[in-house]
């Protein structure tokens, strides 16, 4: 009671200043500082170990291994920031990645044609868990669950082992480099980052992360959940048919459980990035780099010669260390905040 | 005063007749009538339960009422959502606070409607200009609108939550509890009469009559769901309204039958507990007694359960359970403690019954360890076990075997009545152990409580029913404001006494030392 009454008398004088600095650190903490230095860090331990990591060719190479988990990341962080799961993510790119081995369409042409049919495939897997869960109120985990099954089976019935061609043009265009130096896979990253600093900057975003926070208190505001909700599945989706796009030009062949090994590690790289798994918080360029911090570590570990076994061993106890590291920092940053 | 430039609507600012409102089974408004004109203040008075959350609700649009009507200058008004409400000019400050905590002040104030820049995209300095602008008219320039919701006290975020209330009013405004949170009322009364100056109606919902009377004119009294009577303020004395609250109930069975009770030795000594939103409170419970609390709604009455169960930290004081020192850091550890301390918790769905699992199951899982590790717990022990502790609360035992999910909820609550007392512990803590249950179901908790303390037993007892406890209880301690308003002696408790203490209008001269 005490403490209430302090509180109360402190919110008569002026608010500090202090308030909104320490509110800024919050937001740049929220927007994926540590784990860029992390990030940093790590490639500085790469290059020492490898002086080629700096050449074109290498930084090509890891980024083509990135996008894929980076835009499932993506993906699966607008649906967390509303404080719900998507594990269908497994299921879409299964899906994209058999239907691009086994109807190849090349040239240009075809690559927009295949990057169309991947938006579409994701973007109504998006819309079946967005009515599911924001209009039938099923729980997200329950009903993206049914819908990765669903799609892990179609997937199947489409291409029953590992197998087919996807479209040269495409795996060759897609993994190149643009002049020579940037990596055009990493042109597709740097889109949809992009296209995410715009959306959070709309009233979808700000409804996105207020839907997260505190539901009730969103409806309450004047926000349609329902709506936000519904649009929150659809996005993701259509990430998850970029990324399911992205993964077929690096394979260049179909395998119907392409998806799987990325469902876990896209929760990995969220976390990774600071969001939190309870809504409401976090950045969808935090998840980009936190999937690229995963990548980064498989090749460290391999070129510290330390065998691919130890892989996930190492990916897990830096993931624990970022979240409890992150979570740590937040506080002092809250504290600052609230002085 | 009628400002000349507003045209006088020739209808009322909003009629609402024979409003009814069913959950399931319980029925929340029965038949609610409120009429309010442009201009005025007009309070909503009732006891908890009364139906005056439900009233707000359906004016706001979250909820959609079973049947009647309203109307708003004359026209038809059914709103489907907060937004719909929005624009016909309805807006509420809610007593839950509908702020959210990790947007700016700026966003909250002006969402869902963003100022918009550049290709759609929200421009934060004009929804700061925007909000600035909105707080300064309102007189809460001092806030920062940069500033997450998160950061501000519980009394700001009420002053925002109204002023967002206050700019979306055009024709009604609704204020749900509004002074929670607020030490004084000046800043509050000053904007109330700026919109009334705007003919804009306000139904003003407070437990603090004194608030009441200072702001409104008139006042619409619920009882139960049914609106009994709109009065002028002015022509109502305090008695009258408490008369109408709690109602002419018949009191023939109520009256005490006369038991003189042994007061026994102390078992539980509670000493300046603090905690929550509880400060300083301090009671003693007898051996044989039963001991209760009124309060409004969220007095503290939780806290002091909680703590005393071991659910939440007790910041200072000391409880003493027969002459030792009691801590509890969990229920289980208050029931192993001393003769023990058995909780029955508030919420029956969601703390309480297992809803898959039998009656039987339900009722002895605490005292499942008795039966020992290597032994077998089937249905057949479960039964034996749970047998005669539900025989004590007039349990039939056939419902024993049944999921308890699939029992009426008078016979849900006879099992956790029955779990608390098969526990063995001296000391019950029982949180509206009747709520929702029908008259027969609240006879056989009401024996079993007797029962429990002539065998010397000791209850602790809230009840949101005064009847309940004018009727039970051996000594009533009222709460307000998380502290000990008053206590009264069994002789001493009456409705009318009891609500006017739970409303902060106690006497000082009819304190009792305890």
């Amino acid at each position: 009671m005490t403490d209430l009454t302090q509180t109360a008398t402190s919110s008569e004088v002026q608010a500090p200043q202090g308030r909104l600095a320490g509110q800024t650190f919050a937001r740049l903490l929220q927007g994926g500082l540590i784990i860029v230095i992390l990030y940093f860090a790590l490639y500085a331990l790469y290059f020492y170990q490898q002086p080629r990591a700096l050449s074109a060719g290498s930084i090509a190479a890891l980024m083509n291994n990135t996008v894929p988990l980076a835009l499932a990341a993506a993906g699966q962080t607008f649906v967390i920031i509303s404080r719900g799961f998507d594990l269908s993510v497994a299921g879409v790119i299964s899906v994209c990645n058999v239907v691009m081995a086994v109807y190849p369409l090349d040239g240009p042409g075809g690559a927009v044609m295949s990057i169309l049919m991947c938006v579409a495939i994701g973007g109504s897997v998006g819309a079946v868990n967005g009515f599911l869960v924001a209009y039938l109120r099923l729980q997200s985990i329950a009903a993206t669950l049914a819908t990765m099954i669903i799609c892990q089976g179609v997937a199947l019935v489409i291409l029953n082992a590992p197998g087919g061609r996807v479209a040269d043009w495409l795996s060759y265009e897609l993994t190149d480099r643009l002049f020579k130096t940037i990596p055009i896979s990493g042109l597709f990253v740097l889109a949809v980052v992009l296209a995410w600093l715009y959306l959070r900057r709309t009233s979808f975003g700000i409804s996105l992360y207020a839907i997260g926070a505190d539901e009730h208190a969103a409806s309450l505001s004047g926000i349609n959940v329902r709506k936000v909700r519904f649009f929150t599945f659809v996005s993701a989706g259509v990430l998850y048919g970029l990324a399911g796009f992205m993964l077929s030009a690096q394979t260049a062949t179909g395998n119907p459980t392409s998806g799987t090994p990325l469902l876990l590690l896209s929760f990995a790289a969220v976390a990774l990035g600071g969001t939190s798994l309870a809504g409401g918080k976090g950045s969808l360029f935090a998840s980009v780099m936190g999937a690229a911090t995963l990548m980064l570590l498989q090749k460290v570990l391999f070129s510290s010669g330390v065998s691919s076994f130890y892989t996930g061993v190492f990916q897990g106890c830096v993931l624990v260390i970022a979240v409890v590291f992150s979570g740590l920092i937040e506080k002092l940053g809250e504290r600052a905040a609230k002085l | 005063m009628q400002n000349s430039n507003i045209q006088t609507a020739p209808a009322k600012a909003l009629v609402a007749e024979a409003i009814r409102k069913a959950y399931g089974a319980t029925v929340a408004l029965q038949h609610a009538d409120i009429t309010l004109e442009g201009g005025e203040v007009h309070a909503v008075l009732g006891e908890n339960g009364a139906g005056k959350s439900t009233l707000v609700r359906i004016l706001t649009g979250a909820v959609a009422p079973d049947a009647g009507s309203i109307h708003i200058h004359g026209k038809p008004y059914r709103p489907h959502s907060i937004e719909d409400a929005r624009t016909h000019g309805v807006a509420t400050a809610f007593q839950e606070l509908s702020l959210v905590p990790n947007l700016t002040v700026a966003q909250n104030l002006l969402l869902p409607h963003l100022s918009r820049g550049i290709a759609g995209m929200v421009s934060g300095r004009r929804n700061i200009e925007r909000a600035a602008q909105i707080l300064a008219e309102h007189k809460l320039g001092r806030l920062d609108p940069r500033v997450d919701v998160s950061t501000l006290p519980l009394a700001d975020r009420q002053r925002l939550e109204i002023v967002r209330a206050l700019k979306n009013a055009g024709s009604v405004l609704i204020l749900d509890e509004p002074t929670a949170s607020l030490a004084e009322t000046d800043w509050l009364f000053e904007q109330i009469e700026r919109v009334t100056a705007r003919n804009v109606a306000v139904l003003y919902i407070s437990h603090r009559l004194s608030e009441v009377r200072e702001i409104c004119r008139s006042a619409t009294v619920l009882r139960n769901g049914a609106t009994i009577a709109s009065v002028s303020l002015a022509e109502a004395t305090d008695g009258d309204i408490f008369e109408m609250m709690v109602g002419k109930k018949v009191r023939d069975e109520l009256s005490g039958e006369g038991r003189t009770r042994t007061s026994g030795d102390i078992r539980l000594k509670v000493s300046n507990l603090s905690g929550g939103t509880v400060e300083k409170v301090s009671f003693d419970l007898k051996a044989g007694e039963v001991l209760g609390i009124a309060a409004l709604e969220g007095q503290g009455q939780r806290d002091v359960f909680r703590m005393l169960a071991g659910l939440e930290h007790v910041q200072h004081g000391s409880i003493e359970l027969d002459g030792k020192p009691y801590t509890a850091h969990s229920p289980r550890a208050a029931l192993k403690a001393g003769s023990g301390v058995a909780y029955l918790p508030e919420e029956r769905k969601t703390e309480g019954i297992l809803a898959g699992m039998t009656a039987a199951s339900n009722v002895v899982l605490p005292i499942l360890g008795k039966v020992g590790f290597p032994a077998i717990v089937n249905d057949r022990v479960e039964f034996r076990m749970a047998k005669d502790a539900g025989e004590r609360v007039d349990m039939a035992p056939r419902y024993l075997g049944f999921a308890i999910g699939d029992l009426s909820g008078g016979n849900q609550q006879k099992a956790l009545i029955a779990r608390v007392l098969a526990t063995g512990a001296r000391t019950l803590l029982l949180f509206d152990p009747t709520r929702g249950v029908d008259v027969g179901t609240k006879a056989s908790i009401y024996a079993a409580i007797r029962a429990f303390t002539d065998e010397g037993g000791s209850v602790l007892f809230y009840s949101s029913e005064l009847p309940e406890l004018v009727q039970l209880v051996d000594r009533c301690m009222v709460l307000y404001g998380g502290q000990v308003a008053t206590t009264y002696a069994r002789g001493q408790i009456d409705e009318r006494r009891l609500v006017t203490a739970m409303t902060g209008h106690f006497d000082a001269r009819e304190r009792v030392a305890s």
